[in-house]
């Protein structure tokens, strides 16, 4: 019912902080949604929540926005376990999702925390696109005094890539832009591979901008070690076996989606990395090994 | 008054592990075995919760740490100690919690189901008082030294599996763990042992001579000869220093090109390590030179060289490799076989995420 309303709420906080997660952004929109709901019963605000996810997928069709909504639907059912009646859930729900939102807000920093201490001095980074997290990691590392070079993609349609070594200038951080087509001539330049993840799925693998792929087979062939960052509330509950079982939901943009004829015909703007080409994750619950994401998968949904 | 005679004599022992740990890593004093340093890291501590002052579970537990940060720092390559003291926080953290009768001893992990159903941000302070939790304390760490005199038979019981008749096995230097394996599987089966010597210090000829007092037929190769002689092996067996967090292993100088030539062949790798050597640690630079830790003094090998040359040489000896874990098949430990990709949940059953860092 009201969906420009939440829509409206969930652009505003995504203009408030750039800074902010896609996903935490739409916690934060759902938690809102959550306060303002009238329902009586479980089941409707079940129904009434999923429709509000379709509805902020419909805006950012991202892996981390849909990973976001299932989680909270998750959290929901959880909560609701323990307590019968539903006004005095609402209430333990609007508690526990305002200490969520404050544990998630704090994960960047402790990913960062983890992976800054294996950049080595002199260390020659390459990475893909424009990542808050490892910008955040890389911060953290030229903060502890450590001196390395990064070698950055365009990352080419949206030429996210030179937002990224705007960003690394800043810190002092000696950068070279280098193109798409370029990455597997860099990789035996550089001493290890750091790159974000959109979703972190349950084989290990990651889904994250186009052009990620083809840097870890690169680096699998180079011998170079392949790191990826990422937040625990990007686990997703998907497991693709190549490209093309990702949805396609994710794999174009949500205006393409809705406006073209023929998606053959369009450009995707993910890819997937399967897990035998990452060495290690970097997530706020740890240095996690491909497998063990699985794990923490099934802790949460089983 | 033996309140203070108790504490002298903790001290001193403590003092005198510390000192014979330092020795023991310039190889100046005994060369003592993984599996003996554990289990005197596990009697060290076991004396220190019976003899230190402490009220309740949280000062131990930063005794504990403190006597371990000394410990870990007097030899840092000596990964068992560290191990040791990381397994008896964890003791103490569970022996804690079920005195406290609370159900969540199994949830002290992280993980995204906690994140979303904690009521608060519990910290756990450790605080209270339980009369009943030294002794709860003491009984578990006996347990834990009963297990530690069990891992070689344990993982010896297991030879009879991995090992047939009329096999070539190849190892390389010296483990006391694999010695017992293949000595427990030559009571029943006829096999063939090549074992490479790993200069400069040649700990395999050591190995091949007490293969062979076994009725063992063993044979001793040359480091650079693995490669050429590895198309003739049915299976590699080898020992370890450290087992790390991600698979990999921290083993004798020589192990990854031992590793690198069974991939190629697509000969099993089969690594015979107890669980006390089972490190949270992961490596930062696996390949590069400054994570071999320490190198050991080869002049006395190089007798042969005139003496004007030699001081002109530097002579580059690491005593470790790094192993990654895509090049191993199989672990063997007291608990049974794993793979690689399996040891980061044998790590969360060992240790608690907190003690990663002493």
């Amino acid at each position: 019912q009201d969906e420009g309303g939440l829509v409206e709420y969930f652009r505003t906080q995504m203009g408030k902080d750039p800074d902010m997660a896609s996903a935490v952004a739409a916690i934060r929109t759902l938690l809102e949604f959550l306060k303002r709901d009238q329902g009586e019963t479980l089941f409707g605000l079940r129904e009434s929540l999923t429709s509000a996810t379709d509805c902020l997928t419909g805006v950012d069709s991202s892996v981390a926005v849909s990973s976001a909504g299932e989680l909270f639907l998750r959290f929901i059912s959880l909560t609701s376990l323990e307590h019968q009646d539903l006004s005095q859930c609402k209430k333990v729900m609007e508690e526990r999702g305002e200490l969520f939102l404050q544990k998630i807000s704090m994960s960047r920093a402790k990913v960062a925390k983890l992976c800054h201490t294996f950049i080595k001095d002199g260390a020659k980074i390459l990475t893909h696109s424009y990542s808050r997290v490892v910008l955040r990691v890389l911060e953290k590392a030229a903060a502890e005094k450590k001196r390395f070079s990064v070698y950055v993609t365009e990352s080419q349609p949206d030429a996210a890539g030179e937002q990224m070594a705007a960003a690394l200038r800043k810190l002092d951080v000696p950068v070279t832009v280098v193109l798409d087509a370029a990455v597997g001539a860099v990789v035996e330049k550089v001493d290890l591979v750091i790159v974000g993840a959109e979703g972190v799925v349950e084989s290990g693998g990651i889904i994250n901008k186009i052009g990620t792929y083809q840097m870890a087979v690169c680096s699998k062939a180079h011998n170079k070690l392949f790191y990826v960052v990422a937040e625990s509330f990007k686990f997703v509950r998907l497991y693709p076996l190549n490209q093309q079982d990702v949805p396609d939901k994710f794999k174009y943009k949500a205006d393409t989606l809705r406006s073209s004829q023929s998606l053959s015909e369009e450009h995707p703007v993910i890819d997937y990395t399967p897990p035998s080409l990452i060495t290690l994750l970097f997530t706020d619950l740890g240095v996690l090994t491909p497998s063990a994401v699985s794990d923490e998968l099934i802790k949460l949904y089983l | 008054m033996p309140g203070a005679d108790k504490n002298t004599d903790l001290s001193e022992r403590i003092e005198a592990f510390l000192a014979d740990l330092k020795r023991g890593g310039t190889g100046a004093g005994p060369l003592r075995g993984s599996a003996e340093t554990a289990r005197e890291t596990t009697a060290l501590l076991r004396r220190i919760t019976a003899q230190a002052r402490w009220s309740s579970a949280g000062d131990l537990m930063e005794i504990i740490r403190k006597e371990g940060r000394r410990m870990t720092a007097a030899q840092p390559s000596e990964t068992t100690v560290g191990n040791m003291v990381r397994r008896v926080l964890k003791i103490i953290r569970e022996e804690y919690a079920r005195s406290r009768g609370s159900s969540e001893e199994t949830d002290q992990q992280e993980s995204l189901h906690k994140l979303l159903t904690s009521g608060g941000l519990s910290e756990e302070n450790f605080r209270q008082h339980f009369p009943t939790l030294k002794a709860n304390v003491i009984e578990a760490i006996n347990e834990l030294l009963t297990e530690l005199e069990g891992t070689t038979y344990n993982i010896a019981m297991q030879a009879l599996e991995h090992i047939h008749s009329n096999e070539v096995i190849m190892t390389i230097g010296r483990s006391r763990t694999v010695e017992d394996f293949l000595k427990d599987a030559a009571r029943k089966r006829k096999f063939h042992v090549i074992v490479a010597e790993c200069a400069p210090f040649c700990q395999g000829h050591k190995m091949a001579t007490s293969l062979s007092q076994a009725e063992i037929e063993t044979t001793v190769i040359p480091d650079a000869a693995i490669f050429a002689v590895m198309s003739r092996v049915n299976k590699v067996i080898i020992g370890t220093q450290t087992v790390l967090a991600n698979g990999g292993l921290r083993a004798v100088n020589g192990t990854h090109t031992l590793a690198l030539a069974a991939k190629h062949h697509s000969t099993p790798l089969i690594v015979c390590a107890p669980m006390f050597k089972l490190s949270p640690q992961v490596p930062y630079f696996p390949f590069s030179p400054s994570h071999s830790y320490e190198q050991r003094s080869v002049t006395h090998s190089l007798w042969w060289v005139r003496r004007e040359i030699l001081s002109k040489v530097n002579v580059y000896c690491p005593v470790f490799d790094y192993v990654p874990p895509e090049l191993i098949t199989l672990f063997i430990s007291n608990i049974g076989g794993n793979a690689p990709s399996y040891i980061y949940r044998l790590m969360s059953e060992l240790y608690h995420p907190e003690d990663h860092e002493l």
